[in-house]
């Protein structure tokens, strides 16, 4: 008896690892199985393994890389939409572009977390986004994804939108600021960026330290503003620093960047409460 | 004036959960934790180079904090005489190096070196997503007691060539 129980068990655990988690998309951004990765930038190239495993947790894996580089607006090889049905109508998914909504049906399709957030704003990996039309392209999904859309709709298409659109939204908001974009490449590069522990770079925190005084003594519109321009440029600065350290993958250089990003930002936030 | 000083410096993001913390919502600040930022104590700064201070300078990159945590020792016994700090961040932040200048006043270098972050996050009963926050505590009190033992060094290392005692160094230096 005790057998088969620990069988149903065994097979339970199974299915619940199997099924897809849509919510974990919003949490954790898995990386994307290979036949997905498709792109110039050998992300995943085989040259990662020369980064020991000290500081970074680098997922190696063979990639299936496509050889055909379509340039359409939505970056992505031909066949992408291989094997992709639409579940409503079972219509077959668009060649290019992300699979988030059915073109015949309309039907909202469930969230596929290998869809990564530039694919679904068709731009290429990379830090510099090309044009700046995020928002009209987020507003265009959202037209077709959004969950008042499906107010009659049945309880498993309600979910497909709140979840899509979820992701669209959490997509905008990543690529929209420098920093999370970073960090967000940084992510799907495999790099683990450890934000626990304390940092004791004698020339940045005295540098901050400086800084926050100098904001904290300010009294008026234009010391601050000053300070805030300063802090602006500095910013741009490691901005550059982050792209040229990213591009050559040297993630240690790149996530000092981030980092100063980051302490830059906070400066800003401060001066702006202050205004 | 060092209430002002302190207030000032204690940055923001805290009106809304001071206002919540009369009714003890779950999510509101602890009460230390409002103690210490209402009355902030050993809010300040020591004279860098004065050589009985030691300064811990220590950031928190997911947030950046930045934390700075001086003390005085007293070079005969060994003792922390006085302690300070000044720090940018959160509420849980200030806290946490404020309740660590008040543990470390009057207690011996070795004694502090075992402050451990968990027993400030109890004292001031931090959530566990502010539990860096002591950790930078933690940090700055090791980084202060380090300063101020190579500043030591470097200057027993003078002494030594000066007044002809710490004869290894000096041979070591021949």
């Amino acid at each position: 008896m005790w057998n088969r129980s620990k069988l149903y068990a065994a097979a339970k655990i199974l299915n619940g690892a199997l099924r897809p988690r849509p919510y974990l998309a919003q949490v954790f951004y898995p990386l994307p199985p290979l036949r997905r990765v498709c792109s110039e930038d050998s992300l995943f190239h085989r040259d990662s393994k020369i980064f020991d495993g000290s500081l970074h947790h680098v997922h190696l894996f063979r990639i299936a890389r496509c050889t055909i580089y379509s340039g359409s607006p939505y970056s992505t090889c031909p066949g992408h939409g291989d094997g992709l049905v639409c579940w409503k109508c079972g219509e077959p998914a668009p060649l290019t572009g992300p699979f988030l909504s059915c073109v015949s049906c309309r039907a909202v399709q469930p969230v596929d977390s290998s869809v990564d957030y530039f694919q679904i704003f068709g731009q290429e990996r990379r830090y510099e986004l090309k044009g700046e039309n995020l928002e009209g392209i987020y507003k265009e999904w959202q037209k077709k994804l959004h969950p008042d859309l499906v107010h009659s709709k049945s309880e498993k298409e309600k979910s497909y939108a709140d979840e899509q659109s979820a992701r669209v939204i959490d997509a905008y908001r990543t690529l929209s600021e420098p920093l999370s974009r970073a960090l967000y490449l940084l992510q799907l590069a495999g790099i683990l960026v450890d934000e626990e522990n304390t940092i004791g770079d004698p020339e940045l925190l005295a540098e901050m330290m400086d800084v926050r005084e100098a904001i904290e003594e300010a009294s008026d519109q234009k010391t601050l503003k000053e300070i805030q321009s300063q802090i602006g440029r500095k910013h741009q600065e490691w901005s550059k620093s982050f792209k040229d350290a990213f591009d050559k993958r040297n993630f240690d250089s790149a996530i000092i960047a981030t980092q100063r990003m980051r302490y830059y930002e906070r400066a800003i936030e401060e001066i702006v409460k202050k205004l | 004036m060092l209430r002002v000083g302190g207030k000032r410096l204690m940055g923001l993001g805290f009106g809304r959960q001071v206002a919540a913390f009369p009714f003890r919502e779950a999510r509101g600040y602890h009460e230390r934790v409002v103690d210490h930022y209402n009355n902030p104590r050993n809010v300040g700064s020591f004279d860098k180079n004065d050589p009985t201070v030691g300064t811990g300078l220590v950031g928190a990159p997911a947030c950046g904090d930045v934390m700075k945590l001086q003390i005085k020792v007293d070079d005969n016994t060994g003792k922390i005489v006085d302690a300070c700090f000044k720090t940018f961040g959160c509420g849980s932040a200030i806290a946490s190096s404020s309740v660590a200048t008040e543990w470390l006043k009057g207690k011996q270098m070795e004694e502090v070196l075992v402050i451990k972050n968990t027993e400030i996050a109890k004292h001031l009963s931090l959530p566990p997503v502010k539990l860096h926050c002591s950790m930078l505590a933690e940090d700055a009190i090791k980084a202060a007691v380090k300063d101020y033992e190579v500043k030591r060094d470097k200057l027993g290392f003078k002494k030594g060539i000066s007044t002809g005692e710490n004869v290894e160094k000096d041979a070591v230096d021949a």
